[in-house]
C-alpha cells in the first residue's frame, strides 16, 4: 500500500463512549489508511461493534473524535450528514426493507437522498446487484430470499451510494454456515477492488486473507492490533492468546 | 301488530337515502381520526416533553365520551365564534374521539417494526420524514390493518351519536319514521340490517387491504 497525502479515511482519536454508567469505549485510537482492510475482532461485549456504530454516527459519543478523511463527524451524529455519507454500513440482521423488492431496497436513498431519477437510480443498483451477483433476483422481495442473498442484497444497497468507507457489523454471524462463504467472498472481492473497509467478523481465514491488519478489542480498549501473519503467529498480548485459543479449536 | 313486510320493505327509501350521508361521514372520519392520531403519534415521539405532553391529551381524549365531544363542539364552539355546519360538527367529533385510540394502535404498529429497520433508514442516509413515509410507516400499517379495521368499524356503528346533534344519519332516519307512524320494530330493523350490511363491506374492504399489505411478507 503506496503511503497517501491524503488524511486517513478514518481517524478516530481518544474515543469514549458510555451506556449508562457502562464505559463502553475506553480512549480508543484508531487510524484506518485509505484503501485499508481492518478486521476487528474480540469477545462480546468488548465495544466492537458500538465503535463501528460510532463511525456510522448510528451511536453517540461523549468525547473524543472521530474524522472521515478531513470532515469531523460530530458527537450527535444527526447534525453531520456530509460525514456519514461516506460510510455504508452492513447489519448482522441484514435490515433490508421487507415491503420493499429487492430492486427498490437499492434504489429508495438512491430517488429520495440523490434525488435521481426512476431509470438512472434502477441502473445504478442493477449495477451493483450484478456485482454481488443476483441481478436475477431483482424483482423478489426480501422474504423470499436466502440469508446469504439478503445480506448480497443489503451489500449491494450500501454501495449504491457510492461510500468511501464500508463497515461491516459481524455481516455472516447470522447466516446458515453454508451461506458464509458467498458473502465473505463478496466481501473479499470489493477489497481487491481497492474499497476502505471495516469488518467486525470473527471469520479468521477470511482475516487472515484479506485483512492487511487486525485489531483485537477487549472490555472497551485497543488490546493489540498488526499484521494478519503476526497476529496469529505470535500474539503478545495473554488476552488475545486465550482468545485465540478459544476461537480456533 | 305483529312485525309487517310490506311497511318495513316501504321505509327502505328514506333510510337509503341517508346512507351515502353515513358513508361519506365514516369515510372522512376515519380518515380524520387516522390522520390526527398519527400527528398525535408522531409528535408524541419527537422529545420527552412532546411524549408527556401527548400522553395526556392521549389519555384525556380517551377518558372522555363522544357525546360530550359533540356536544361540546355544536354548542360550545358557537360561543366562541366557531360556526361549523352540523355534519362537519359530527365528522370533527368523531375524528377527534377516535383519533385517541388510533393514535394508541399506531404506537404499538411502529413499536413492532423492527429496530433496525430505522438504523438501516439512518445508514441510508434517509431523512426523517422519508424514513416514516417510506420505511416506517408501510410496515406499520402491516402490523395494524387489523386492529385499525376495528376503529374503521367502529366509527361507521358510532355515526348514530350524530342524531344527537341533529345530522341526518341512518339511525335517525329510522327514529323518525317510527315518531310519526308509533311502529318501531320495521325502521330499526331495516337500520339494524344496513348497519350490518356497510359493516361487513368495512371489513371485508380491510382484509382485502391487508391482504394486499401482506403479500410482500409471503414466503
Amino acid at each position: 500500500m503506496q503511503e497517501h497525502s491524503l488524511a486517513p479515511a478514518i481517524d478516530i482519536a481518544a474515543l469514549n463512549k458510555w451506556y449508562g454508567t457502562f464505559h463502553v469505549l475506553k480512549n480508543v485510537d484508531l487510524v484506518v489508511g485509505t484503501g485499508s482492510r481492518i478486521v476487528i475482532c474480540g469477545p462480546s461485549g468488548s465495544g466492537k461493534s458500538s465503535l463501528i456504530r460510532c463511525v456510522n454516527g448510528l451511536e453517540k459519543y461523549e468525547s473524543g473524535t472521530i474524522r472521515l478523511a478531513d470532515t469531523p463527524l460530530e458527537m450527535d451524529a444527526a447534525k453531520s450528514s456530509a460525514a456519514r455519507r461516506q460510510t455504508g454500513m452492513v447489519f448482522q440482521s441484514f435490515n433490508l426493507f421487507p415491503h420493499l423488492t429487492v430492486l427498490a431496497n437499492c434504489t429508495l436513498s438512491l430517488r429520495r437522498v440523490q434525488k435521481k431519477s426512476r431509470g438512472a437510480a434502477s441502473e445504478i443498483a442493477m449495477h451493483f446487484l450484478e456485482k454481488v451477483k443476483i441481478p436475477e433476483q431483482a424483482n423478489k422481495y426480501p422474504a423470499e430470499l436466502s440469508g446469504g442473498q439478503q445480506q448480497r442484497v443489503a451489500i449491494a444497497r450500501a454501495l449504491c451510494l457510492n461510500p468511501r468507507i464500508m463497515l461491516f457489523d459481524e455481516p455472516t454471524s447470522a447466516l446458515d454456515p453454508e451461506m458464509v462463504k458467498e458473502v465473505l467472498d463478496v466481501m473479499t472481492s470489493l477489497a481487491r477492488d481497492g474499497m476502505t473497509m471495516v469488518c467486525v467478523t470473527h471469520e479468521m481465514h477470511f482475516a487472515r486473507e484479506v485483512a492487511d491488519r487486525i485489531v483485537f478489542m477487549d472490555q472497551g480498549s485497543i488490546v493489540e492490533q498488526s499484521d494478519p501473519a503476526s497476529f496469529f503467529a505470535a500474539p503478545t498480548h495473554a488476552r488475545t492468546r486465550a482468545f485465540l485459543s478459544n476461537l480456533l479449536h | 301488530m305483529g312485525f309487517e313486510i310490506g311497511f318495513a320493505i316501504a321505509t327502505i327509501p328514506t333510510i337509503l337515502s341517508v346512507v351515502g350521508t353515513t358513508l361519506i361521514i365514516t369515510a372522512l372520519s376515519c380518515a380524520g381520526a387516522a390522520g390526527l392520531g398519527f400527528a398525535f403519534e408522531m409528535i408524541r415521539r419527537s422529545g420527552w416533553t412532546a411524549d408527556y405532553v401527548m400522553r395526556f391529551v392521549i389519555d384525556f381524549i380517551r377518558a372522555t365520551p363522544v357525546l360530550g365531544w359533540l356536544y361540546f363542539m355544536y354548542f360550545v364552539l358557537p360561543f366562541y365564534g366557531v360556526r361549523l355546519p352540523t355534519t362537519a360538527v359530527g365528522i370533527l367529533g368523531l375524528s377527534v374521539y377516535y383519533s385517541g385510540y388510533l393514535a394508541e394502535v399506531f404506537r404499538a404498529g411502529i413499536d413492532a417494526v423492527a429496530k433496525g429497520q430505522q438504523e438501516a433508514a439512518r445508514a441510508l442516509g434517509l431523512g426523517r420524514v422519508d424514513a416514516v413515509v417510506f420505511v416506517i410507516a408501510p410496515q406499520m400499517l402491516r402490523n395494524i390493518a387489523a386492529p385499525m379495521g376495528n376503529y374503521f368499524v367502529s366509527i361507521l356503528k358510532a355515526t348514530p351519536y350524530l342524531a344527537a346533534i341533529a345530522v341526518p344519519e341512518m339511525l335517525g332516519s329510522a327514529f323518525d319514521i317510527a315518531s310519526d307512524t308509533y311502529r318501531y320494530a320495521e325502521p330499526l330493523t331495516v337500520a339494524g340490517v344496513m348497519f350490518l350490511l356497510l359493516a361487513l363491506a368495512v371489513t371485508g374492504g380491510v382484509k382485502q387491504l391487508e391482504r394486499k399489505l401482506l403479500k410482500a411478507d409471503r414466503r
